[in-house]
């Protein structure tokens, strides 16, 4: 890591996208060094996730490049992970599925927290929130530079989602990965984000969050209804 | 028992076992009424074997790819709805293939046989299946991420079109050493009925696998037995019997 302080993970510059003659995304622009949080915030249907899916390839770019630094690895959390409810795997054997494991599955439970009895236990049968501690597990089991997590909008509770942002804070710690959050709470931007980017098809805010997060910029970015509740 | 009868028999083994084995990804990647729908493609290149004395295996092999390929790229390339396409196409395909072929013929096209399956057949059909069986050991893991959660596969750097591809080609030449025993009608009896009653019964993946094998395995090979002895049912009809069987059992069974 130390030889690379210097130089992004990723940069992102004047990426357009456009699907079936929407614009979706237009002339976004930011980037990434080692270690740092990027929050991504903005309302229901921005582009958000959107933009996540175009980082890691699963939509092509209109215009504008992406640019990761050589032999990035990228863990993914999609937003939607199910599982069909007759899926016969156990978590194991999904974790064994990974290409290239830089840790043991034990190693990973322990970062992820979670019991070892947990190995036998069949996928199908987690709860939403379980089966996002799962993906983590599998999101870093090959030891990546960045972990990019899209933040699910229904059946997660409150609670299981806290205890989920608190790992993600953990692990950054532990295992020095860069993240991108995509994310509509904004208490969770000051509290753990380096960077925040405002989104709503184009790019609203870029910079430190106390910076670049005005009263103002929330307002336009949120319209009236303003998500910033104090809860601590 | 002739020789050659129990030579039918191992090929019949290597051919279940490919399609227990291709069945367990159809039915996890939802892709069953797809594949089920693609063996009726296989009739009209079936005909033509017939009529220029050729091969069929051959000529359902060359019908089954052209039409993957169209798949692949209609997906890839098209918004159009797959689903339609491939509707309008294998009904097409199997109207044009029952033309071609002879009143005697079809009904062994449709349902299978025990006895028109000539010796180089045999060795194709073996042939195949190991390849079939070898290919999805040494990809297995990558076709299996594929089919449970593609999103997933982006990060892992897997090239998902290619692997959809392989996937494609791999479900194609299961049918084609299919067909020969159960018919372009039946061949789900093979590849679906043994996955689902596998799912139904099983813990785990490596349970699922297997029991998706061995009930094809035991499915196909009941049939052919069966059709060989009683002389007037093909092996098609009496191998959906007996994997209908083991489905009905493995409701009672059905793990939560």
């Amino acid at each position: 890591m130390e030889q690379k302080d210097t130089k992004q993970v990723l940069k992102v510059e004047n990426l357009s996208l456009i699907i079936d003659e929407k614009k979706i995304l237009t002339d976004i622009s930011f980037e990434i060094k080692p270690e740092e949080v990027l929050a991504i915030i903005g309302p229901n249907g921005s582009g958000k996730s959107m933009l996540l899916k175009t980082l890691v390839g699963i939509n092509i770019p209109t215009s504008g490049t992406i640019t990761w630094a050589p032999e990035t690895k990228v863990g993914y959390l999609p937003q939607r992970f199910q599982v069909d409810h007759y899926l016969p795997m156990t978590i194991e054997e999904f974790l064994s599925l990974k290409k290239n494991p830089k840790y043991s599955l034990s190693e990973v439970f322990s970062l992820i927290k979670i019991e070892k009895g947990w190995r036998k236990k069949n996928l199908a049968h987690l709860s939403s929130g379980q089966l996002q501690k799962i993906l983590l597990a599998w999101a870093i089991l090959d030891k990546p530079e960045i972990l990019l997590f899209d933040e699910p909008m229904e059946n997660v509770d409150i609670a299981g989602q806290e205890s989920i942002y608190r790992l993600l804070h953990e692990l950054q710690e532990t295992l020095h990965v860069a993240l991108i959050i995509v994310s509509h709470d904004l208490n969770l931007v000051y509290r753990y984000a380096d960077q925040v980017l405002c989104l709503n098809q184009k790019m609203l805010c870029y910079g430190a969050p106390y910076e670049a997060l005005t009263e103002q910029k929330i307002k336009e970015l949120f319209d009236t209804h303003t998500l910033f509740h104090h809860t601590h | 028992m002739t020789d050659y009868f129990i030579y039918t028999l191992i090929s019949g083994a290597f051919v279940a076992v490919a399609s227990g084995l291709i069945g367990s990804f159809l039915v996890l990647k939802k892709m069953t009424l797809m594949s089920d729908a693609l063996s009726h493609v296989a009739l009209p290149g079936i005909a033509l074997g017939v009529i220029f004395k050729f091969e069929p295996i051959i000529g359902g092999l060359i019908f089954l790819f052209l039409s993957i390929l169209l798949i692949w790229r209609i997906e890839n390339k098209t918004k159009l709805a797959t689903e339609s396409i491939t509707g309008v196409l294998f009904v097409t395909a199997l109207a044009i293939g029952s033309i071609l072929i002879s009143e005697t013929d079809l009904l062994e096209a449709f349902f299978g046989s025990v006895e028109n399956i000539s010796s180089i057949q045999l060795l194709i059909q073996t042939i195949i299946a190991l390849g079939i069986i070898g290919i999805v050991a040494k990809n297995f893991k990558s076709l299996m991420l594929v089919s449970i959660a593609p999103d997933l596969t982006y990060s892992e750097k897997i090239a998902r079109t290619k692997l959809e591809l392989l996937l494609l080609v791999l479900i194609a030449l299961t049918i084609s050493i299919g067909i020969g025993f159960v018919g372009v009608l039946l061949m789900s009896a093979l590849s679906i009925i043994p996955a689902v009653t596998a799912r139904n019964l099983s813990r785990n993946l490596k349970m699922y696998v297997w029991w998706s094998m061995c009930i094809a395995t035991i499915s196909l090979l009941g049939g052919i037995i069966v059709s060989y002895f009683t002389r007037s049912i093909n092996p098609g009809v009496a191998t959906v019997f007996i994997s209908t069987f083991f489905f009905l059992i493995s409701l009672f069974r059905m793990r939560k």
